[in-house]
């Protein structure tokens, strides 16, 4: 009930009332962009590419339940271009938060990940990254990528394959 | 397959467990703080012809003045603030669009310039066709002539283009004096051992410079700790708001001096509040030691339009003191306070014919000038060797460091000549703006 007061507040050009939405799911709007960009300013940065598009386009919202999926489409979107911009040069700047040497395989093990990911077509990139990172279901992927539930399917599979093959031996 | 797999369920973990950051919240008002409303397209196709006709026949009619009141700088979107950005659009300022073009090629087109009460800001274009524009020295003594006098170089910012062959600067001058009519922009190129001088001259048009919209004497003084910061005055126009104060007035600097006590400030860090929530984005500062004292400025963008009230607030203050003491370090492990700051003596050692003291600050501390008495002669730091940071349970960051000193003896002595700490505050400061 809150959600749809608050969409149609937004529709109207209220600006608190559309950053209080992403507030609800705060949560889950900043891990989806983290998981695409590896790093804290980008992902910031990409929520705040969003926030501007949904101002600007959210008085084309038909469905008042779906402002959520609808913006997390678009934050993918957004992801998905700050990713190409960046050349897949993989930014490191959480180093000092935490000990280092404790955490020094789980880094080396990202940063491998995060490259052979960042080799990956795009298209197999971004259903692993939503599947595995965030652990969403099959549909809920279809329906921020906008893509069929078999195309989901087939390219979670041939992702996982290639990420395989670069991994190289047994995996 | 399971290992992938697993480094993928480790990578959710490490996501699973990362805290939202909490600027999220802010940065996302910030924005859409800019963002006008969209208006949605009407589809009434009478209004629509209705509009083209009153277009075209305003268009037709009046011709010469849509077109200069049109015109915008363009490409100095990347060197412009918010607050300038937007008077651009507006159309604010004055075109020039005048160039000179030196005997190598190298020309600089002043564009235009923005006028009001605190500032003169020229938008200027250096073009160099070998594409050597970043290498170039132009920009030294750039001043504006007039009648009256000169108005010299504040500061300011440009951005090359890649193949670096144009550079577009924004630069803030003094303002000129209230009876100025014609002006001459004047620059040196240096080119190797020559050097030339180009002139554009152009007259001022007082039409079309901004006014004030707010100018107040604060005369407010905020008794930190150690220190004494004065605010003066307040000085808001269309291109930005600047807060003059000082730290010391010639006087008390004078004094100072002779008692060899100086004291030098790093940063002074406000912000200036607008309609109690409204941060204004800061653009610059600057201090200055002159005949006037110890002066400090702080500029900021533009007030918002409906202003209803107006704050300083101050948060910290860095400053770099003469102490002189002399911490003798026969007695290890010792504790000690100067102005307040805390200093541990962890540990002091000799290797390989260097003396190495090891000591503990708080983060903001620095012992900006510290010498090694040994014996009774004078040994400088060479280099510091570690450092540690420790964040303690009650906040606030511990610097360990050690200090390496090339040189052993008897008789240890740490002479501390200079020190830089920072007090943080939060003190308001209300002005008054009606």
């Amino acid at each position: 009930m809150e959600t749809e007061l608050l969409v149609k507040k937004a529709k109207q050009g209220d600006k608190d009332a559309l950053v209080e939405l992403i507030m609800q799911q705060n949560q889950g709007y900043y891990k989806l962009a983290y998981a695409f960009l590896s790093n804290k300013e980008d992902a910031l940065d990409a929520v705040e590419d969003m926030i501007v598009i949904l101002y600007e386009k959210i008085h084309q919202l038909k469905k008042v339940d779906a402002f959520h999926f609808w913006s997390k489409t678009i934050l993918a979107n957004c992801c998905k271009r700050r990713l190409r911009n960046r050349n897949k040069i993989i930014l490191y700047d959480s180093l000092e938060e935490e000990p280092y040497e404790s955490n020094y395989k789980q880094r080396e093990d990202h940063l491998l990940l995060e490259t052979v990911l960042g080799q990956l077509h795009e298209k197999h990139q971004e259903v692993i990254r939503l599947r595995y990172f965030l652990d969403l279901d099959y549909e809920a992927i279809s329906r921020i990528l906008k893509i069929p539930l078999g195309t989901v399917k087939s390219r979670l599979s041939t992702g996982l394959k290639k990420l395989k093959e670069s991994l190289g031996g047994e995996g | 397959m399971e290992k992938i797999e697993s480094m993928l369920r480790e990578r959710k973990k490490v996501l699973d467990e990362m805290a939202v950051p909490e600027e999220l919240e802010a940065r996302l008002s910030r924005a859409l703080k800019e963002r006008k409303p969209v208006r949605r397209r009407s589809h009434n196709w009478m209004a629509k012809a209705a509009a083209v006709c009153l277009v075209v026949f305003l268009v037709g009619y009046n011709f010469n003045t849509l077109a200069f009141y049109g015109k915008k700088l363009i490409g100095y979107d990347q060197v412009m603030t918010g607050t300038l950005r937007e008077l651009n659009e507006l159309g604010k300022g004055q075109l020039i669009e005048k160039s000179h073009t030196f005997d190598n090629g190298v020309s600089v087109t002043l564009d235009g310039i923005m006028l009001d009460e605190s500032q003169l800001l020229a938008f200027y274009t250096v073009h160099d066709p070998k594409g050597e524009v970043n290498s170039m020295n132009i920009h030294h003594h750039i001043q504006f002539n007039g009648f009256f006098g000169r108005y010299i170089m504040r500061g300011g910012q440009g951005e090359s283009n890649e193949d670096n062959t144009r550079i577009k600067w924004l630069m803030s001058f003094e303002p000129p004096f209230f009876l100025e009519r014609t002006l001459h922009f004047r620059f040196l190129l240096l080119d190797g051992g020559t050097m030339e001088e180009g002139v554009i001259s152009f007259k001022l048009d007082r039409e079309k410079a901004m006014g004030t919209t707010l100018k107040k004497k604060i005369n407010q003084t905020v008794e930190l700790e150690h220190t004494k910061v004065k605010f003066d005055s307040i000085l808001a126009s269309p291109t930005r708001t600047v807060i003059y104060g000082s730290i010391q007035n010639i006087l008390e600097l004078a004094k100072d001096q002779l008692s060899g006590e100086r004291l030098m400030m790093n940063n002074l860090n406000i912000k200036l509040i607008a309609n109690d929530h409204e941060v204004i984005k800061q653009q610059g500062g600057r201090m200055s030691t002159d005949t006037r004292g110890k002066t400090f400025e702080q500029s900021f963008d533009a007030l918002p339009s409906d202003l209803q009230s107006l704050r300083i607030q101050i948060e910290s203050i860095s400053v770099d003191r003469d102490v002189n003491e002399e911490v003798n370090l026969l007695h290890q492990n010792r504790v000690m306070e100067i102005l307040g700051q805390h200093l541990e003596i962890n540990d002091v050692y000799e290797l390989n014919g260097s003396t190495f003291v090891t000591i503990t600050t708080d983060e903001s501390t620095v012992l900006t000038r510290v010498l090694l008495m040994v014996d009774g002669s004078r040994i400088e730091l060479e280099k510091t060797v570690t450092d540690d940071y420790d964040k303690l349970p009650e906040g606030g960051i511990r610097h360990t460091r050690t200090l390496h000193f090339p040189g052993t003896g008897e008789e240890l002595v740490l002479l501390i000549e200079r020190i830089t700490f920072t007090e943080s505050y939060n003190t308001i400061l209300e002005i008054p703006v009606n």
